[in-house]
């Protein structure tokens, strides 16, 4: 039965990727993106990891879609790139630059680490909150503040003085 | 192998009930507007459609059925039936979510009147209610019409707000309580004796802006200002397409979130024992529909916010107060 619902999963997660990539108006990339990010929540919470699901959907799927939408949206439409070709000489170099990520991810899958599960764990929020305000607490507590001074940057780079 | 079977049987006879029944309530609540809207402006409301105008919403159904398809020229036209999903389909799954009684036995198996209780089950419902924006952006989008267009920033603009605000005013709670569970929650309230609205009044009223903006309801109504935009993101749309939106916006999403706020502060099911075993479902009902029609008093009562007040109200007045809240929810909780 898992595997059903992963096999689904995964389907709507490659396809939707894959259209992202492939589709050339930026708004149909977009609904592409968030069809994916959809497919990701589900597989999440398929994992069991309920709140990463949550979170997903809540920060992800909604609030910076929303944010890309507002841009996409708003850019003038003579403004966009056009389709131009495939980029043969950048396929050439990223070709195998992917696929040893790929053998390195899927080493990692099978025989590192991840490949073998802790044991269940019930509650999942309070665990996730458990570990990230105790052992992860200097590495959360970082990321928070690049991420203050990432938007503090951009306020002041989008700004434009007055007068 | 059986036991999923007979818990997939059991989720789809959940599903079976509630939609068909969310969906005539909400047809009907479109009745129940125009009466009080009517009432409230010192008219009668519908009236010549059956007794009472009691058949009005079946007469607007089958002619919002029956008009002719018409769609704009330069509209994208798979986003624009697409958007008409991505509006109905969160507000039916904000539905999951809600607790609509105390669990209870029938041959020896237990059964919740809930889709899903899941302890993730707050996170789901405000992803949910924030994800039906998309139905708005999109319809706005693809109906290459500038009015439309303009409707659907601007809801952008207030959800991106509203969401956050909304996510720290319910934190309070969700402290209080110590679950994002649902049923949890209101499991809590029970136990403790206390409705959480008493503890957390600043939460509730901070929640109360969240709903009234997410569903597009007066005084946060900007996407549609008839008088400027003519009903701005979905004025492209005719018949039933145009039908779908207001019913998930409007309708839907005010009945599931305000099912939420009753769980989240009003203590659920939670009641005095008046009609025997059917009270708790009594009690959750009269609530729910209390605050519904609360929403439409509202709406129909004061005027609409300027655009640029709205965003400005939620980051500089809304945002300070819910984290204020939060803190010193935080620190009461640890201390005592």
């Amino acid at each position: 039965m898992e595997w059903l619902i992963f096999a689904v999963l995964g389907t709507w997660l490659i396809v939707s990727a894959l259209g992202v990539v492939f589709v050339k108006n930026p708004v149909h990339s977009i609904l592409f993106f968030l069809s994916s990010l959809l497919a990701m929540a589900g597989i999440f919470i398929s994992l069991g990891a309920e709140l990463l699901a949550g979170i997903q959907l809540i920060i992800y799927a909604v609030a910076i879609v929303v944010f890309y939408v507002l841009v996409i949206t708003t850019i003038p439409w003579e403004k966009v790139k056009r389709f131009e070709g495939f980029y043969k000489k950048e396929l050439i170099i990223s070709a195998p630059a992917l696929v040893i990520l790929f053998i390195l991810m899927a080493y990692m899958v099978l025989k590192g680490k991840f490949a073998t599960p802790v044991g269940v764990i019930k509650d999942n929020v309070r665990e996730v909150g458990k570990t990230l305000f105790t052992s992860y607490l200097f590495p959360f507590e970082v990321a928070s503040v690049i991420l203050l001074v990432a938007m503090v940057g951009a306020i002041l780079l989008g700004r434009r003085e007055e007068g | 192998m059986q036991e999923l079977g007979l818990s997939l049987l059991i989720t789809l006879i959940k599903v079976l009930i509630i939609i068909p029944v969310a969906l005539g309530v909400s047809a009907y609540l479109t009745w129940f507007e125009r009466k009080l809207a009517g009432h409230i402006q010192n008219r009668l409301g519908p009236t010549v459609v059956g007794p009472f105008g009691l058949l009005q919403p079946i007469a607007d159904a089958i002619k919002l059925a029956t008009k002719e398809s018409i769609i704009p020229k330069g509209a994208d036209v798979p986003v624009y039936y697409l958007a008409i999903l991505m509006a109905l389909v969160p507000s039916i799954l904000l539905l999951a979510v809600v607790p609509w009684g105390p669990g209870f036995q029938i041959a020896g198996k237990y059964i919740e009147p809930i889709i899903s209780d899941v302890n993730i089950a707050l996170l789901l419902a405000f992803a949910f209610g924030s994800l039906s924006v998309y139905g708005t952006i999109f319809s706005g989008w693809a109906s290459n019409s500038k009015y439309a267009f303009i409707g659907s920033l601007r809801k952008a603009a207030v959800i991106i707000a509203y969401e956050v605000v909304l996510g720290f005013s319910v934190l309070g709670v969700i402290l209080l309580a110590g679950t994002l569970s649902t049923v949890g929650i209101v499991e809590a309230q029970i136990q403790k004796g206390v409705w959480f609205i008493v503890y957390q009044p600043v939460a509730f009223i901070l929640y109360l802006y969240c709903m009234l903006a997410e569903s597009g309801r007066v005084p946060f109504d900007i996407q549609e200002a008839e008088a400027e935009l003519v009903t701005g993101y979905n004025v492209e749309y005719g018949g039933m397409k145009f039908g779908a939106f207001p019913l998930a916006e409007w309708y839907l999403n005010v009945i599931a979130l305000s099912a939420i706020a009753v769980v989240l502060f009003f203590g659920g099911w939670d009641g005095p024992q008046i009609l025997g075993p059917i009270s708790p479902y009594f009690w959750f009902l009269f609530k729910t529909f209390a605050l519904v029609f609360f929403v439409l008093w509202l709406h129909w009562t004061l005027p609409r916010f300027q655009a640029k007040d709205i965003t400005e109200i939620a980051w500089k007045i809304l945002l300070p107060v819910a984290l204020l809240n939060l803190i010193i929810t935080a620190v009461v909780v640890y201390l005592f």
